[in-house]
């Protein structure tokens, strides 16, 4: 049988519980070992009634991309859930309540929509937990509780959880929820064992690990305090705006300090000041926000002065859809802002690269004396996965500022131009080196030139300087056999897990295809790049935007013929679709 | 769409026949058929193939989900109706949730009938009704070699020759109350020893008095006061039409809801067809009931033609009647072993 | 042979010999001669000499104008951001390093326009940084566009029949704002400056610098050297600086008025 790889939702109606039942499932899930990758849906209105969705996929290997095919629903609200039913596999199980309070219209009840392919599990889930607890509150931990007899997760790992959840509110609390939930999972063992569970997978105690659910956002700043940040300047936008509260409980404990500034252009404002004196600053923000920053972003550029900017990707274009996830802010991030200012741009993939690429933005950011965009998404920053807690690799602690000579000191020259492009940098404080830096075009004394031999020369530095930090970006990373490949699936960001899983599935079909990651956005590794295109006699190039953007940047760089495969769905690409476009390039027909 | 909506209970030969010609004579109409067992239709008469491996379980199924859904009939798989409301002609479900309709065919079918005083041992039998009845055979028989039926309907000569064929010593034990609606006296079962005794299987009489358990693969049954060993008893006793739900709804019952020859019971927008029908002869001006998965097919399409207007009764075939010593058979099966 | 060349450049050798105006660097001002902001370099200088201030320890973070050229004309360490961020930038400067003194320097337009929505904050959040606002009403490096507080009739190139906005008041904006240290100073007082900006430097939280400037190129009209001359004039001798009520109702009836508004009590930690 292949491998457990289960999609599991659980949907209400805002105050039913089911984001917190989605947290003590993954939980659950995870403690048994299980790989566990889930995102959550929210009401976009703060007013607080609406769906919630809790998608969560497990499994015995890790994933890194969401199906677009659910195989349990656990329905809290028949309402909300009805939404539901066109993104369920065609065998999948719904579980529901079939005691409602009083009786419901014809189509109330979830029952009238499911398909006819899927199973019903109906168990009454808020009389159970009335009867066990006193009250249906619980009644999202007893639907819980039938989900795991139904699938033969272990009740004991469940329980285990909720404890650790509830027992902070008191002994009162716990009990009536390791109640409820008792009693939904003793109702379906009893109910349902008669019933051949062949619809679901057995599930077994695998082993158990390590593993921490973490968050995209989590892991952002936990990368940024592992290397050592100072100060965090920001201000609230979705979806960075965890990252900015997660610091402000952290950074104290450390002696350093959040700001909310009054405005995104004061974030980086501050952000440039603070590592300008020497102190390492971090801000985060979303496709807005990152608009506003870019004209002190290529002040950065010109001043050579740090800066370690988190752009959390939405879909836009301008204010957008501020819940939903995309992959747009590509070509502002290279390119935004006025004049040729080249900077580094980088892009993690998964949870554990939110931790080390953060954390070595900094690093980065001081050596090439740049402003360093970290580029996430809105599907990144809010999805968990466990993954084994990450350390910092002792490359990415170190500091990376270059400072100058004692020998300079009296005739110092900030930007003194060099082969590498990197000038020694002093900072206040330091005596003997006093300089100005300016957004001015400037001679390697720093103070404001305007002759063209000069703006030709220190144009050339910057670029070279910044190329030269290819030496330290992580190069592509590839998955393939080694010889000539039918097609080259190129991804970035959280896209590149839905293509990696898309392009495993097609090698597994006997396809000749691979894939490559890439994570170093601007500058890019080009002789890799164009050395994997030459393989391939198509590349394919899945993103989520509309017109292609990385597309855009590496494809000229071959003339093997690019397939742009675009959305602007605002949801997550799934690895089907990607597979699907792989089948139509081949010419076969999807399986 | 218009308003109509058409529910049939049953997902059956007869029901599956139903909706087809509903939606043939209603296209603007809903229909949909709602059923307890959660599986696609499938080819009941076929189970005692299945079971001997001659049929894969995918062959069993004949029409698949899509058929439906281009037709835009709806299926309620899995689903049970507890109660029905002719005043207000409305059905309730068991997770509570209320459906009205236009126009009801009842094709619910039966389920096994285990006689009262078996019931001391009824979880030693198994009955052959379901697909899920038959895998549980199919997995049963991988481990026994013989096999008591206690029998007398259509299935379990069906399955008598799927366990010869398969190499299973069969016992078949005829009495009273196994052949209903057949009354066995003597000479029919004489009759019916011939034929037995012919196929290679030993035909016994007697009232079971104790089924006890020996092992996972052994059974101890006490016939009569004598004691044999086998691997596995079942139970065919025939038919109870699996009307519980019509209990204190109104409708006329005896075993099965009591149609006239156009299978329309006594409310007018509601009808019956199948095994679950007892259906009025107006020659034999008695109820007779229809067994067999052609004629539950039949009879499904006579329904919904009925319910749509039309005036086709229901063909009674002569030559089904067996009148044997002043007792009259009225039931269609006998011929077919 | 003594050429005028020559001797202005021995002038000007003996007057680096001497390091009065050490704290300088090498750049000569970009200023028009008459500038108003000469009065304020020389302030701003005097004022860190006096206090002994190491020069690698002082930073000078500017935006853009003619105010915003200010670092390079200084020996300390400077940062010529762009057009009105300079409070922001300064206030990560001195988070990063709060042995540094921060100067945080600009125009009336960089400050009360495109920057005018940083003020507040500066303000509210009291942090140890200096703000020297250049005010001499008008737009110069771009020539000569009317700014926000310039008074209403000033007629420009972008302004031909004349400004009919009403101008902002740095000083009553600044109290409003909850500074804690409010001066209001002339560029024609250079010493009064230098004495200001000690106080003002020594005060643990933010300190505003509002400077009447002229800007002889583009301004012949409102804010010359002899409309501020006999205009400006001290605080009276009963005004106290404690007083922040007495410190608005001055600014709201008298706008030549020069010296400490306000200086905050310090709030017991």
């Amino acid at each position: 049988m292949a491998g457990i790889d289960l999609t599991v939702e659980v949907c209400g109606m805002s105050g039913d519980g089911t984001i917190a039942a989605g947290g003590i499932l993954n939980e659950a899930m995870s403690r048994q070992g299980y790989s566990a990758l889930a995102f959550d849906s929210y009401p976009a209105e703060i007013r607080g009634f609406g769906r919630c969705v809790t998608r969560s996929r497990f499994g015995d290997r890790p994933k890194l991309a969401l199906t677009d095919r659910t195989n349990a629903l656990i329905s809290l609200d028949d309402e909300q859930s009805r939404s539901r039913i066109p993104f369920l596999a065609e065998d999948a199980v719904v579980l529901f309540d079939d005691k409602p309070p009083s009786y419901v219209e014809e189509n109330k009840s979830i029952a009238a929509h499911v398909e006819p392919t899927m199973t019903l599990y109906g168990a009454p889930f808020a009389d159970l937990a009335a009867k066990a607890a006193g009250s249906a509150r619980g009644r999202n931990l007893t639907a819980l509780g039938v989900f795991a007899a139904v699938f033969g997760a272990s009740p004991d790992v469940f329980r285990e959880v909720i404890t650790g959840k509830f027992a902070p509110k008191g002994e009162k609390v716990l009990r009536a929820n390791l109640k409820s939930f008792d009693a939904g999972y003793e109702y379906a063992l009893e109910t349902f064992s008669k019933r051949l569970l062949n619809t679901a997978p057995p599930l077994r105690r695998t082993d158990g690990s390590r593993k921490v659910l973490t968050s995209g956002n989590t892991a952002i700043a936990e990368g940024a305090l592992a290397a050592g940040v100072k100060l965090y300047f920001g201000y609230p936008i979705t979806p960075a705006t965890p990252i900015m509260e997660y610091l402000a409980k952290k950074l104290p404990e450390r002696g350093g300090r959040v700001t909310q500034m009054e405005d995104e252009i004061s974030s980086i404002g501050a952000v440039l000041g603070a590592f300008f004196a020497g102190t390492r600053a971090m801000t985060a923000t979303s496709g807005p926000g990152f608009a506003l920053m870019t004209e002190l972003i290529t002040h950065g550029v010109m001043s050579e002065t740090p800066a370690v900017i988190i752009d959390a990707q939405r879909a836009g274009p301008s204010t957008g859809l501020p819940t939903k996830t995309e992959q747009s802010d590509l070509q502002a991030a290279v390119f935004g802002g006025p004049g040729d200012s080249p900077r580094i741009v980088i892009a993690p993939t998964d949870v554990a690269e939110c931790f080390h690429y953060t954390a070595k933005a900094f690093q980065l950011a001081e050596k090439y004396q740049t402003p360093v965009i970290v580029l996430t998404d809105f599907f990144l920053d809010n999805r968990v996965e466990n993954i084994e807690p990450p350390a910092l690799e002792p490359e990415d602690a170190r500091d990376g500022n270059i400072y100058p000579d004692a020998s300079a000191k009296g005739a110092y020259r900030r930007y003194e131009l060099t082969d590498s492009g990197i000038s020694p940098r002093a900072v206040p404080g330091m005596e003997g080196f006093m300089f100005a830096a300016t957004g001015l075009e400037h001679v390697e004394r720093g103070t404001p030139d305007y002759t063209p031999a000069n703006h030709m020369a220190m144009s050339q530095k910057r670029y070279r300087k910044i190329r030269s930090a290819l030496a330290d970006l992580p190069a592509p990373e590839e998955y393939a056999e080694t010889g000539p490949l039918d097609v080259g699936v190129i991804s970035w960001g959280s896209t590149f897990g839905a293509a990696l899983e898309a392009v495993q599935d097609a090698q597994a079909r006997g396809i000749r295809v691979g894939a490559l990651k890439i994570t170093s956005i601007y500058p890019y590794h080009e002789d890799v790049i164009r050395t994997f295109m030459r393989r391939c006699r198509k590349i394919l190039i899945p993103e989520l935007n509309f017109e292609g953007q990385l597309s855009g940047l590496i494809g000229h760089l071959d003339g093997t013929e690019i397939v742009r495969l675009t959305m602007a769905t605002g949801v997550p690409m799934a690895p089907s679709v990607i597979l699907k476009k792989i089948f139509e390039i081949v010419g076969e027909k999807a399986a | 769409m218009s308003g109509e909506h058409y529910l049939i209970i049953g997902n059956g030969p007869a029901g599956r026949e139903a909706a087809i010609t509903l939606r043939e004579k209603a296209p603007q109409s809903r229909v949909t058929v709602i059923s307890k067992e959660n599986v696609r239709c499938y080819q009941p008469h076929l189970l005692p193939q299945f079971i001997a491996g001659q049929v894969s379980e995918e062959e069993l199924f004949t029409l698949p989900f899509s058929f439906f859904k281009e037709r835009d009939i709806k299926l309620r798989l899995g689903q049970c109706v507890v109660d029905v409301d002719f005043h207000k002609s409305q059905v309730t479900m068991a997770h509570k949730e209320i459906i009205p309709y236009t126009g009801l065919i009842i094709a619910v079918g039966g389920t096994p009938r285990i006689p009262e005083r078996c019931h001391r041992y009824r979880d030693r039998m198994l009955t052959l009704k379901t697909l899920t009845d038959a895998r549980m055979w199919a997995e049963k028989l991988q481990k026994v070699s013989s096999a008591l039926i206690v029998g007398g309907d259509l299935t379990s000569f069906a399955l008598t020759r799927t366990l010869l064929a398969m190499g299973k010593r069969v016992s078949f034990l005829l009495n009273e109350e196994s052949l209903w609606p057949v009354r066995c006296d003597d000479q029919v079962f004489r009759e019916a020893r011939v034929k037995l005794e012919q196929g290679g299987v030993e035909a016994l009489r007697g009232t079971i008095q104790d089924i006890v358990r020996r092992s996972e693969t052994s059974l101890e049954v006490t016939v009569d006061n004598k004691t044999f060993e086998t691997g596995i008893v079942g139970a065919f006793y025939g038919l109870r039409p699996d009307v519980g739900f019509l209990a204190g709804s109104g409708l006329t019952i005896e075993r099965g809801i009591l149609v006239d020859e156009y299978l329309k019971t006594e409310v007018d927008n509601v009808y019956a067809a199948g095994d679950c029908a007892q259906v009025y002869h107006p020659g034999l001006k008695d109820y007779w009931v229809s067994i067999g998965y052609g004629n539950a097919e039949n009879l499904g399409r006579i329904a919904a033609s009925n319910l749509m207007g039309e005036k086709t009764p229901v063909e009674t075939p002569q030559e089904s009647i067996l009148c044997a010593e002043g007792v009259r058979v009225n039931t269609s099966w006998w011929l077919e072993f | 042979m003594k050429t005028p060349a020559r001797e202005l450049a021995a002038k000007v050798k003996s007057i680096h010999d001497s390091h009065i105006f050490s704290v300088r660097s090498d750049e000569l001002p970009t200023w028009c001669p008459g500038c108003g902001y000469f009065g304020i370099h020389f302030g701003i200088n005097n004022a860190i000499q006096r206090l002994e201030l190491p020069h690698h320890e002082v930073m000078i973070v500017s935006g853009i104008g003619c105010a915003g050229r200010y670092p390079f004309f200084s020996g300390t360490y400077g940062l010529h951001t762009v057009h009105g961020r300079s409070l922001p930038v300064a206030t990560g400067v001195k988070l990063a390093n709060p042995g540094l003194t921060v100067l945080a320097v600009g125009g009336d337009g960089d400050g009360l326009g495109i920057g005018g929505g940083h003020l507040p904050h500066a303000a509210r959040r009291d942090i140890n940084i200096n703000y020297i606002l250049f005010d001499n009403s008008i737009y110069g490096l771009t020539k000569g566009q009317p700014s926000p507080s310039s008074p209403i009739g000033m007629k420009t190139k972008a302004s031909p029949l004349g400004t009919i906005d009403k101008p902002l008041n740095g000083s009553l904006m600044a109290l409003s704002y909850g500074a804690t240290f409010v001066a209001r100073l002339f560029a024609g007082d250079p010493e009064s400056i230098a004495d200001a900006l000690m106080e003002g430097i020594n005060h643990p939280g933010f300190a505003f610098f509002h400077i009447y400037s002229t800007c002889v190129t583009f301004d012949k009209q409102f804010k010359t050297w002899d409309n501020l001359k006999s205009r400006t004039h001290p605080l009276p001798e009963s005004h106290d600086p404690q007083d922040y009520k007495q410190a608005i109702n001055e600014v709201l009836a008298d706008d030549y008025s020069m010296g400490v508004l306000y200086h905050a009590k310090p709030v017991a930690q």
